[in-house]
Parts: structure tokens; sequence; C-alpha cells
């Protein structure tokens, strides 16, 4: 017996143009649904995102058909990902019914769907079909009966999980059909090859012959309206990111993370700087908004959002969209609210686990230097007086910049201005200079460079803030002023490596200023000491401690460093009891994005949440790298009732107690 | 409607002070510079006068010193002052109030100008005469310490702070002067369009010798830091005793028990 079965069986080759017709006019309706949407795209300003178009290729294809980010959050992405792929089979078996029965054969003469490759074909469309099935169960249940908090259902929900559980049912049914009349009891042998169907089709064979053949007519033109609704409702509802996240994985940042387009302050033209109205952002800002699939991941990650603030990366991007196709000329900070901007740490979960590939951090930042950059606006008073600060003294505390180097009174380091040979500059930066506990690590750090035999230089009085909170906050003018100062310094002094104990600091030096003209490598004191340490040019006399570890995210999603640090304080003895969010998904100190300069008004305190995930661990110590971290940790753990249960110290404190060489007090 | 508005340049208040050579005032090395915090408000009172006014008044901003002085002055070009007077002397931090006083009302003298603002004093030498003496020299009615003011043709109604909490209200005819005080306004953060703008308005540049004719009346004798008096005392110990022991303090050492 052979083993394939009739194509166009009980329909007649009459369908096949109907058929045509009506799919072609359903990818017309999808594409022209696509197409009234290009200008509302448009409406923002030009950006190169077609460059490097082999990477670009690769990464779409990485993250399409391998799910990668979706993948990422496992429950709800697995349901998704295996009806992707099980609908991807369903499409590519159709694709070949169609290959054969309407090209390959009448043309060619060429049957490929028979014998043991049709057997296989038959199976697999038949799982592909079951799973697809019960993937959707799956995300209906998690969807209208579990209802995660946060996850907004809305009209398209509704349509597309009717529709596909329909096009599925249908497909079984018309099959199940079919192989009542031409499979079962008539060729056992091939029917074992289709399960579900051969289930689905014992159910009709007390049927008539005629009973049957009309059934499946039916059903076989439901089925089919039912995949061209589908393909016409495409560009109406949410289904649209099936084209429009693949082709934001395509479209996606490929610069260095965090990296964020400076403006020109020479060029006299320009008299709009960040974005007021949607046509100040870029086409992909407006595009991404369209690629949001509203899974919430941001959301449930967002430090701002957890405590009670009134930002929602996944609303904010909602927002920008609704905007750009319904009232493009309104104000844009009114529209997704100030003090939502306002709220934004830059921590940049939202952007890490976003499975649309959408950039939120940057949107936040133009929106932000709208707001400062033409209207002199600050989250508050006291941000104002700080960024002052900043212009006059260098620092945001206000105090004297010629004290900046007073921390290094008496200990082995070399201010540049007074002459010298370095092997290292170390840009101490503002906390680490004036704040007293923040201090601690900078001695450390002197403590470890002295036992390593490090020549350490600092520019003392001639250093000034990075410029990082002011950037962040908006203020892109104050932060090209005092990096550009920062820059002539640093390149006055032939300076070959730089060193810094603040990933802010490391992020802005080590990346942001080569926008300006500074190429020195730039170090986070964790990976330099890390590979101290494995180069033997530290020794360290390890002493056992438990302790829980907060990645800040200016080094663990911003610059990939995650495990480094752990290996380190492994090297000083250390026991790790990890915090529930850590590594890539750690949970901001709320220092970020300026908000170290900003009072927390609105919602309860990032800073205690992130101090009780901690204590939740165990753990009495908990590690930071970061002076924004410790600063925010120690006064988390003061307000938040963990006086005597946890300290939090940095890890170069840690460090610098089990230096073998050197010997501080504590040994 | 013409508006002149002097600010003085200081050094910020939290900066390292070193007596000078010459030991009769600051050294000037390694001080952070700002404008007067007063003067703030007084640059903020004539821009928001001008968008009050739909923009008819023409303001200018007066500083005298050394050439680091155009810096405030960029910022009060920021702020939204039209136009900049920057009479240079090297030598304006060793003059008295009155001679400073004369600098501006020789300038001010035929440019009839509606209303003058200044600080009411300024953050380093404090003296809180310059704007009175502009005001005696120019025969202009004056306001001082200015923490409220409306303006309406010709007519200026200032609410001043007295002592102890009180408050005053006068009435002025313009023209006259006015000096400010903390709490009349908060003064506006330049907008980066406002920054560019003021890079091309003119700052017009006049030797203080064109300007100055009078003698000090008031010298300098000498400057120095503030004698380091005793520290406060660290009570520690149970604190019941520690009660007894601050009452004790309180009876024997102040007035407060009696």
């Amino acid at each position: 017996m052979e083993y394939t079965r009739e194509i166009y069986w009980n329909l007649g080759h009459g369908v096949v143009l109907p058929m045509y017709l009506f799919s072609m006019a359903a990818v017309a309706v999808c594409a022209w649904g696509f197409y009234r949407r290009l200008p509302v795209y448009r409406l923002g300003k030009p950006l190169e995102r077609l460059d490097q178009l082999p990477r670009r290729a690769a990464g779409m294809v990485r993250n399409v058909l391998a799910q990668s980010r979706v993948l990422r959050v496992y429950d709800p992405g697995l349901l998704h990902s295996v009806f992707f792929w099980a609908f991807g089979l369903l499409f590519i078996g159709t694709l070949l019914v169609m290959a054969q029965a309407d090209f390959s054969q009448p043309v060619l003469g060429v049957v490929f769907l028979k014998g043991a490759f049709y057997k296989l074909f038959s199976l697999v469309l038949d799982l592909a079909g079951f799973a697809a099935l019960v993937m959707l169960g799956g995300l209906l249940v998690r969807r209208f009966a579990v209802k995660p908090e946060g996850l907004e259902t809305i009209r398209d929900d509704y349509v597309i999980h009717s529709l596909l559980f329909a096009i599925i049912l249908t497909g079984f049914f018309a099959e199940g059909l079919r192989m009542a009349a031409t499979e079962i009891g008539i060729n056992p042998d091939l029917a074992r090859f289709s399960p579900v169907g051969l289930l689905v089709g014992r159910l009709f064979l007390g049927m008539t012959p005629a009973h049957l053949a009309l059934t499946h007519k039916i059903l076989w033109w439901v089925h089919f309206f039912l995949v061209m609704g589908f393909v016409a409702a495409i560009p109406f509802t949410k289904l649209r990111h099936i084209f429009t996240t693949s082709a934001n994985y395509f479209l996606a940042d490929l610069g260095p993370k965090g990296a964020i387009a400076g403006i020109d302050l020479e060029d006299e033209s320009v008299e709009q700087f960040g974005a007021a109205r949607v046509t100040d952002l870029s086409w992909k800002d407006i595009f991404d908004a369209d690629a949001c699939t509203s899974c919430k991941r941001c959301q449930d990650r967002c430090p701002a959002h957890a405590t009670g603030k009134p930002l929602s990366p996944m609303q904010l991007v909602k927002k920008i969209g609704e905007t750009a196709f319904n009232t493009p000329e309104a104000a844009l900070a009114a529209a997704v609210g100030e003090e939502a901007l306002w709220s934004c740490t830059t921590c940049r979960a939202c952007q890490e686990i976003c499975p649309a590939s959408i950039e939120h951090v940057n949107k936040i930042i133009e929106m932000r230097r709208n707001l400062a950059l033409m209207e002199g606006a600050f989250p508050g008073d006291e941000v104002r007086t700080a960024v002052s600060n900043v212009e006059v003294n260098g620092n945001p505390f206000g105090l004297a910049y010629a004290g900046r180097g007073d921390w290094a009174e008496g200990l082995d380091v070399t201010v540049m201005g007074e002459g010298g040979e370095v092997d290292i500059l170390y840009f101490v930066g503002c906390y680490a200079s004036f704040d007293k506990r923040n201090r601690e690590i900078a001695r450390s750090f002197i403590a470890i460079c002295n036992a390593a035999g490090v020549r350490v230089g600092i520019l003392g009085k001639e250093e000034k803030c990075c410029g990082e909170p002011a950037r962040k906050l908006g203020n892109e003018y104050l932060y090209q002023t005092v990096a550009r100062e920062n820059i002539e310094v640093i390149k006055g002094y032939g300076v070959k490596r730089i060193v810094t104990t603040c990933p802010h600091c490391f992020n802005t030096l080590g990346r942001d200023y080569r926008d300006l003209g500074l190429e020195v490598p730039v170090e986070h004191y964790t990976t330099y000491i890390g590979a101290l340490i494995r180069n033997d040019r530290l020794a360290l006399r390890p002493q056992q401690f438990d302790f829980t570890y907060h990645d800040s995210c200016y080094l663990g999603r911003y610059m990939d460093i995650v495990d480094e640090p752990r290996e380190v304080l492994a090297a000083a003895g250390g026991h790790l009891t990890e915090m529930e969010r850590s590594g890539y998904e750690s949970f901001c100190c709320s220092a970020g994005g300026g908000r170290i300069l900003a009072e927390e008004k609105i919602g309860s305190r990032i800073n205690v949440a992130r101090v009780q995930m901690a204590r939740e661990t165990g753990a009495p110590l908990l590690v930071s790298n970061c002076p924004f971290c410790l600063t925010m940790f120690e006064d988390g753990i003061k307000t938040g009732g963990c006086e005597g249960e946890l300290v939090v110290r940095d890890l170069a404190e840690i460090v610098a107690e089990r230096l073998e060489k050197a010997a501080p007090a504590q040994l | 409607m013409k508006i002149l508005v002097c600010i003085k340049q200081v050094p910020d208040m939290e900066s390292r002070f070193k007596v000078n050579a010459g030991g009769n005032w600051y050294d000037e090395s390694d001080l952070a510079w700002r404008m007067n915090e007063y003067d703030e408000y007084a640059v903020e009172q004539a821009v928001q006068l001008k968008e009050q006014l739909g923009d008819a008044p023409e303001v200018t901003v007066l500083s005298i010193g050394p050439d680091r002085v155009v810096e405030p002055i960029k910022k009060a070009l920021a702020m939204g002052c039209d136009r900049a007077v920057h009479v240079q002397d090297a030598a304006a931090a060793s003059k008295d109030p009155w001679q400073i006083a004369s600098i501006i009302a020789a300038y001010a003298r035929d440019k009839d100008f509606d209303l003058l603002l200044t600080g009411m004093q300024s953050q380093d030498r404090g003296s809180a005469q310059v704007g009175v003496t502009v005001a005696e020299q120019l025969g202009l009615p004056c306001a001082t310490t200015l923490v409220g003011l409306a303006y309406d043709n010709g007519t200026v109604i200032a609410k001043r702070e007295l002592e102890g909490g009180l408050k005053g209200v006068v009435k002025l005819k313009t023209p006259a002067l006015l000096t400010c005080q903390l709490g009349l306004n908060t003064p506006r953060y330049p907008t980066l369009p406002n920054i560019m703008k003021a890079k091309k308005k003119e700052v017009l540049a006049i030797p203080v010798a064109e300007l100055l004719t009078e003698q000090e009346l008031t010298g300098t004798a000498g400057a120095y830091p503030p004698p380091k008096k005793g520290c406060g005392t660290v009570l520690e110990g149970d604190l019941g005793a520690m009660a007894d022991r601050l009452i004790g303090i309180l009876k024997e050492k102040t007035a407060v028990m009696r």
C-alpha cells in the first residue's frame, strides 16, 4: 500500500483558484495593515539601524528561531517557544503541501509527500498540532485562570486565543474526518502516523460517507477562513509582534551596552534638545512600541514600579506608541508622566530582560534631556542644589574642590600634579573622595595596590565629578563640560591605565568618554584586583566569612562583570549565599540614573527593599562594589531596621583586611 | 523700561579660605567662584519682570572685577538678561563699598534705568552698603531686603524682611533701587538654548579708570580667621546621670534655668 494521501481530497482541484485568491486577499490586508503604520514610524528622527547586516541577520535568526530572549523567563517562555516551534512546523507543512500540490506535481510531475517521508511528515505535523494545542492551553490557563499580577488582558487576547484554538481544532477535525473516510480501517499502518487525527477520526466512524464528506468540506473551509482571518488580523492585533518583534531583533542597538548618543553642543542651528514630542525621538523608539508584546517582564523587574512609583517601562513604551499613533503633537513628558520619568534609576533591568529587544532607558534619558535642557527642570530642589554644586566645586556635596584629595593624606599615593611615576591613575570619584564612609573604599584600594607593589596616582583637586549623574538626569551640557575638563587633565599627564572604584565612573570614563576623545583603558577595581590575584601579584590570607553579594547595575548588567567579583571574594575566604535576584537579574539599590542626588519621595524605599532581600539570605554580610550602593545600603540597613542583623561592606574592604603583606591593623 | 542688575562674583563659602600675603583679605588660590547668592535673586527678579511685561524691559547686568567675573555675567545672560557690562578691575576686591557704589553710579547716571536691582549684600564682604549707596549717589528711592515684589505701571510694591520675623510693605515710584533677599524667588536654571544665546550677547568691557573718581572711605585694616573656641562637651554614660549633669551645666553656665 502506498503511504501518501490525496491532496484536496473531497474538495477537488477547483478549490485552488478561490483558495489562492482568498489567500492573496488576506496577505494584501496584512501588508496594507503594516503599510499604513509606516508613516507613523517615519514621524521619528533618522537613526542608522541597517549597518552590519550579517550580524543583524544572525541576531534575528537566533532570537526568532531559538527564542533565546523569550526563554529567559522559563515557564511562560517555554509555552510560547514550543507553541512557536509547533506553529512553525505546521506552517512549513502547509508550504510543503502547497509546493507539491500546486507546483511540483502539476508542473514537474514530482510527488515527494509519499513513503517514509510522508510518514514522518504526517507524524511531525500531527504531534506539532497537539503540542501547539497543549501550549496554547497552558497560555490560556496562565492568562485567564492564574492571572499573573500586572498582565493586562485586552480584546486582542480574546481574539487571538479564540482564533488559534479554532484553527488547531478545526485542523484536527478536518484531518480526523478525512482519515475516517480514507485511512482508518483502510490503511491502518499509515493512520498510526497521525495519532491525534486517528483519535479524532474514530469519533466519526459511524457517519455515512456522504455525511463525512460534507462535514469535512465545511470544516476544511472554516479552517481555511480562520487561517485567512489570522493572517489578515496580524497587523491589527498584538499578533503584529510576529513581524515587529522579529524585525526588532534585526534593528537592535549593536553599540556598546549603555551608550548614549551625545549632543553636538557646537551646532548652533539646533534649537530643540531632547524629546519634547514623539517627533523628537527616533523612528526606532516609535517602532519599539509596536514590537512590545505587553509581556510585562520589564515591569516585574522595575525597582521603581516594585516600590509604588508611577513608572512602568512597559506602560512608558506603550504611551509613546499611543502618542505617536493618536496625538503626535502632544507633549511627551505629560503623556508618560514627569514623575515616571524622574523615577527611573536607569538600572537597565527592563532592557536586559525584554524579549523584544526594546530600548527603554535611552528613551527616558531623551525625555529627561528635554526637561533638563529646555526647561531647567530637576526631580527636586535638592537635585538642583547638588547639580549647582557640581558646577561650582565639581562634586555634588558642595565641598571645597581643594579638599578632594585629602582622604589620601599620609598614604602612599602620588598626586599627579606633584609629579612622579605611576602605574595606574586611580579615578577616585566624588563619594570615595568626600564621603566619610566611602573613603574607606579608597583607602582599602590603596592598601591593596601598595601590597601588590602598584604605584597609584590620583588627580586630587584636579579631578571632578565624572558627570554621570548629571548626564542621566538629562543635563548633557554639564556632563560634557566636566567630562572635557577631566579628559584634558588626564591626557595632560599621559596616563596609561585608569582604575575606578565606582561603576558609574567606570562606565562613564571607559565608554562615554571615548566619544569625547579619551582612549586610555579603564578598568573597575574588582577585575583589576582579580587580575592581581590571578597573576600572583597579590597574595591573600583567606579568612572564612558568610556573605551575600549585590551586583551593582552598572557593573553587572551594563558591563557584564558578574563572576570576577565573586571569584575575588571566594579567594578571600567567602561563602556566598545568593539573593534571589542576582547577576543580570539584580535589583537596583535606588541610586542610579542620578537618583543618588534625589530624595525618594514617592512610594516605599528601594534601598530598604533590597536590604530586606539581603537579610532573607540569612548571611550577616552584604558585599557591594559601588559607592552609591554602599551609601544606599548603609541607609537602608538603618531605616529598614536591619541593624545588628546585617552589615554592608565594599569588596575592597574585605580584600584589604586579608592582605598577606602590608598587614592592616585588623590582622 | 530699562533695568540694571548688579552682580558680584564671590568665592563659594565652602572653599578653603586663607588670609592673603598682605594680611587684609583672603588669598585667591584654591577658591571656587560663583555668583553671589543674593545677586542671583536680583537677576531672577529682573528676568521675571521682563517676562511679566512681555519682554518690553531691557535688562542690563553689570559686574566689577577681573576677567573671571565674565563667568557669572554669562550665567546672568543665560538666565535671561539682555546685555552686560564688565567693569574691568583687577583690584576690585580691595575697593571699599563707597568706591564700588561710585563706579556703578557713574555708569548708571546718564542711562535712565527705571529699576536697579542688587543683592542685599555680598557673601564675602557682607557690608550690605553697595546697593543703598548707589541709590544715595543717584538720588533714587530705595528698599532693601526684598522678599516680595509686585510691579505695575511705574509703581513697585515691595515686601521687606524686617527683624524678628516681621515683614514690611513699601510702595515706591520708579526709578528706584531694590536690594534682594533670600525668599524673593527661586533662581532659574539656565536652559541650553539660552546658554547658547548668551554666548552671542554683548558684553561691554569698560576699564574701571573711566568710571572711578572716588577715594576709599573705609580701608580694610586686617583679615583673620575667627579664634578657635573651646570645643563642645560630649556627655557619656548613664542616661539619668547625663541628664543630671546637663541640668547642672545649664544652671551654672547659662540663664535658661533661672
